[in-house]
């Protein structure tokens, strides 16, 4: 399938708190509570449209255990976006954030877009972090958060969504190179010849991404 | 006319202001202080630019630039240059020049003291500081020459809106009508140039296999006639063959592998064939034949309940019925004694164990994400999880060291689905975990010393094969981690994962035989990986993708072949009979062993020995 960008993503966060269940929700529209724990790393992918323009969005999910840290880092290269899972009914998912962040913000290159995700927002009565922590130690690192549940699907497609169109965003804005897969952007085979950087705001783009098969 | 073409105009200067970032070219003048220009040509192509140069060109920048990076407080230092006012601008040497074409956006912070541009190309292209105040001036007067709007997400970044170049568009066009290279943007071309330069050899090869495949496998798309895909054609092959020999030698000779030999699979072990095999007190008679043909051909199903035991240390090979009941008896209590303590741990002993709480909410999540397709585990409420649930906690008292990691869920399940005891289950699986404990290492140590060393045996077998992942940063073979970690057990059907596992433990034909079935593996899809020229996604994406299509008895053959042309090699290294338990070069093997495993020939190890002498069962 044709696609104008292809953005590269991981998934991280302590084990249990939904990575792969985000993700399968996100790519499926289904959840399964009963799915096997990740060992390594598994992948996912979902077309999605911003700007009237194709991309496809590439999604590393990560076996969360801090025993597989070492070889975790090793897929944060090259990413774009980054979603940091935590457990609203579990408080140590939360307390362990800064830890991930320290080591996503390490080991991937500067411009990665992050995305804060209480994840398992439908479990109300088991809730052990309010919205506001959430909100406040986004504030405070300068990410972008949702709470979201994978059961009930509420706010999966925008947590992805949001996440890339920030990308898209600085893609525009010049401040990602996009010629540099390093940074976890890939031109779709079909545009990079003819379209090397981009029009300007967002302007005359759509026609090409469209026009593919 | 020279002059005149040359002829600038200076629209604006600015001193005091300090490089902060550029590209690496720069380097030597980043945290200089100099002036800022915007300057106008009247007859050329780059009409108005962003100069800067620093006011003392002669400062030696090595011992300086250490300085200046360690100090760090530029604009707090009074530094004096000799130069404050603006030279003649026809004379002038320019240093840094960003021409206003380029500029993708650009950005002001720092209280309006910070100018940040950007390309597009690279993260920055490079930063300035104003000493002498704020940039508002320069940023009117930029927002005047080039048509910018403000970015939605931050109003002190300006995205530059470049009218059509129509030149600039008829030129990326016509490259991309070529379309050889998928990826045919301008660095790609910039990259081929500088492979022609760094590796002649390979680049000219790589580069004619693409001509050939644009000539052969879109003939579709393209007006090519027969005559000229027939003259390619007759053109390669007659190089091929009037080169190919003689240019090869020049290059460094690989020292050639012994001839790869098949080494059919047998049958599986038979219940009938297990029972001949015992004397009257329930003993068994020739272990060495029993592990073989369990090597060979793996156990039959319904006799897997009892092999399993044995091949898992938990009954010894030489017991006999008297001697396993009493074990079992006593194998009983203790691990009832262990669940106890576990069980029997208070709330507050609980509260105040951080490790055992934290292994065993890892255990209380995992059992449930273990397995949940087989019927076996299937359901809520399952009894089956519960049992899942004690042997892991269990083997946590057992061995607390090690506790619980992982994958660790992924190997006790197969044998609790086979046994569907718990304490026959628990203690094969202690018999299991003992022998790949090392994968569990809390660092990790053992995961990356199997994965360093499945990359020497792959170097070993196919040097080009390592040669190319090591290219494409994936010679750590991290890959193959999953693999490893739960020896396939989510590459393979649960038969699979059983008939696989019961060769390994056989412990045959020598230490880490499973490396040599990634070797076996990789040796497959080597093609896949190469001309498909994968990167480091594309490579873990394949093997992951493996899952499902593994043709377990195929790859045995290929393993098993591999061994024996390891084994013959005549170059063979210490490093890898170390990790494949082969005797080391000049070391005998000691007295007792030549008598009690192979009196006749004590050059031959038992595998090979008994190999020999079992060629008419297998076949």
């Amino acid at each position: 399938m044709s696609y104008a960008y292809l953005f590269k993503y991981i998934i991280i966060g302590d084990t249990g708190v939904g990575k792969s269940c985000l993700l399968l929700q996100f790519t499926d529209k289904r959840f399964q509570p009963v799915h096997d724990l990740t060992i390594g790393v598994e992948f996912g992918a979902r077309m999605i449209t911003i700007d009237g323009k194709q991309i496809k969005l590439q999604i590393w999910d990560t076996a969360g255990q801090e025993a597989f840290r070492s070889i975790t880092r090793s897929y944060y290269r090259g990413a774009a976006g980054a979603l940091l899972v935590y457990d609203i009914t579990r408080r140590e998912t939360f307390n362990h954030l800064t830890t991930w962040l320290d080591d996503a913000r390490q080991h991937s290159n500067s411009n990665m877009v992050i995305m804060l995700i209480g994840n398992k927002s439908d479990l109300e009565s088991r809730r052990e972090v309010k919205k506001e922590e959430g909100e406040a130690f986004a504030r405070e690192h300068g990410l972008v958060f949702m709470e979201t549940s994978a059961k009930t699907a509420a706010n999966v497609e925008e947590a992805f969504i949001n996440t890339a169109k920030e990308i898209y965003e600085k893609i525009q804005e010049g401040v990602f190179d996009i010629n540099n897969e390093a940074n976890g952007i890939k031109i779709g085979p079909q545009h990079s010849p003819t379209n090397p950087s981009l029009p300007g705001a967002g302007g005359a783009g759509g026609s090409q991404g469209s026009s593919c098969c | 006319m020279g002059d005149v073409l040359m002829e600038c105009m200076e629209i604006f200067s600015q001193d005091g202001v300090q490089l902060k970032s550029a590209q690496a070219t720069y380097v030597n003048y980043l945290n200089l202080v100099g002036t800022l220009y915007i300057t106008e040509y009247a007859n050329s192509n780059c009409k108005r630019c962003l100069e800067w140069k620093p006011n003392d060109v002669t400062v030696d920048s090595d011992v300086q630039d250490q300085e200046w990076a360690v100090v760090n407080t530029v604009q707090k230092r009074s530094r004096t240059f000799s130069e404050s006012q603006p030279p003649d601008a026809s004379t002038r040497p320019k240093f840094l020049k960003v021409n206003f074409n380029d500029i993708k956006s650009f950005k002001i912070s720092n209280k309006n003291r910070q100018l940040t541009i950007f390309d597009g190309k690279s993260e920055v292209t490079c930063c300035f500081i104003f000493q002498h105040g704020d940039c508002d001036y320069l940023l009117s007067l930029m927002r005047g020459l080039l048509k910018t709007v403000s970015a939605k997400r931050d109003k002190h970044l300006y995205i530059v809106i470049h009218g059509d170049d129509p030149e600039t568009a008829q030129l990326d066009k016509s490259f991309a009508e070529l379309n050889i290279f998928q990826d045919s943007s301008h660095p790609s071309w910039w990259k081929l140039v500088k492979n022609f330069q760094e590796r002649p050899y390979e680049t000219t090869f790589e580069t004619f296999s693409r001509v050939t495949d644009f000539v052969y496998r879109s003939p579709d798309q393209r007006d090519i006639d027969d005559d000229q895909r027939e003259l390619l054609h007759r053109s390669l092959t007659e190089y091929a063959s009037t080169h190919c020999q003689g240019d090869y030698e020049v290059i460094a000779k690989v020292p050639e592998l012994p001839e790869r030999k098949d080494y059919p699979r047998g049958r599986p072990l038979s219940t009938e064939q297990w029972k001949n095999l015992q004397n009257h007190e329930g003993k068994l008679e020739d272990v060495d034949q029993i592990k073989l043909m369990i090597f060979r051909g793996g156990v039959a199903p319904n006799l897997r309940y009892e092999v399993w035991k044995y091949l898992l240390d938990y009954f010894p090979w030489d017991s006999t019925q008297v001697e396993r009941q009493k074990l079992l008896c006593e194998k009983n209590d203790e691990y009832y004694n262990m669940k106890l303590q576990w069980k029997r741990m208070t709330r507050v002993q609980e509260d105040n164990f951080s490790d055992f709480r934290e292994r065993k909410n890892l255990i209380e999540k995992d059992v449930n994400r273990t397995d949940r397709t087989l019927d076996f585990y299937a359901g809520d409420n399952n009894p089956n999880l519960q049992l899942l649930y004690d042997i892991l906690m269990t083997y946590v008292m057992y061995n607390f060291d090690l506790g619980y990691v992982q994958g660790m869920s992924d190997l006790l399940s197969p044998i609790l689905h086979l046994l569907k005891n718990e304490v026959d289950a628990f203690w094969c699986f202690v018999g299991f975990m003992n022998k790949i404990n090392s994968n569990f290492d809390i660092d990790q140590a053992g995961m990356k010393e199997q994965l360093q060393n499945l990359h020497t045996i792959l170097g070993f077998i196919e040097p080009q094969l390592v040669n190319y992942l090591d290219k494409h940063d994936s010679g750590n073979m991290f890959f193959c981690f999953r693999w490893l970690l739960v020896w396939f057990k989510r590459e393979l059907s649960f038969e699979d994962v059983m008939r696989l596992w019961e060769v390994l433990w056989s412990g045959l034909p020598c230490d880490n035989f499973h490396l040599l079935v990634c070797v076996a593996i990789l040796e497959t899809e080597k093609q896949a990986l190469m001309e498909n020229n994968y990167g480091f996604t594309e490579i873990l994406k394949h093997i992951n993708d493996l899952c499902g299509k593994l043709d377990v008895p195929a790859i045995l053959v290929k393993a098993e072949g591999i061994f024996h042309q390891i084994k013959e090699a005549e170059h063979l290294t210490d490093n890898i009979r170390v990790i494949l338990g082969l005797p080391l070069v000049g070391t005998q093997p000691s007295p007792e062993e030549v008598i009690s495993i192979s009196p006749d020939s004590p050059d031959e190890d038992p595998y090979e020995q008994v190999y020999n002498t079992m060629q008419h069962i297998i076949t």
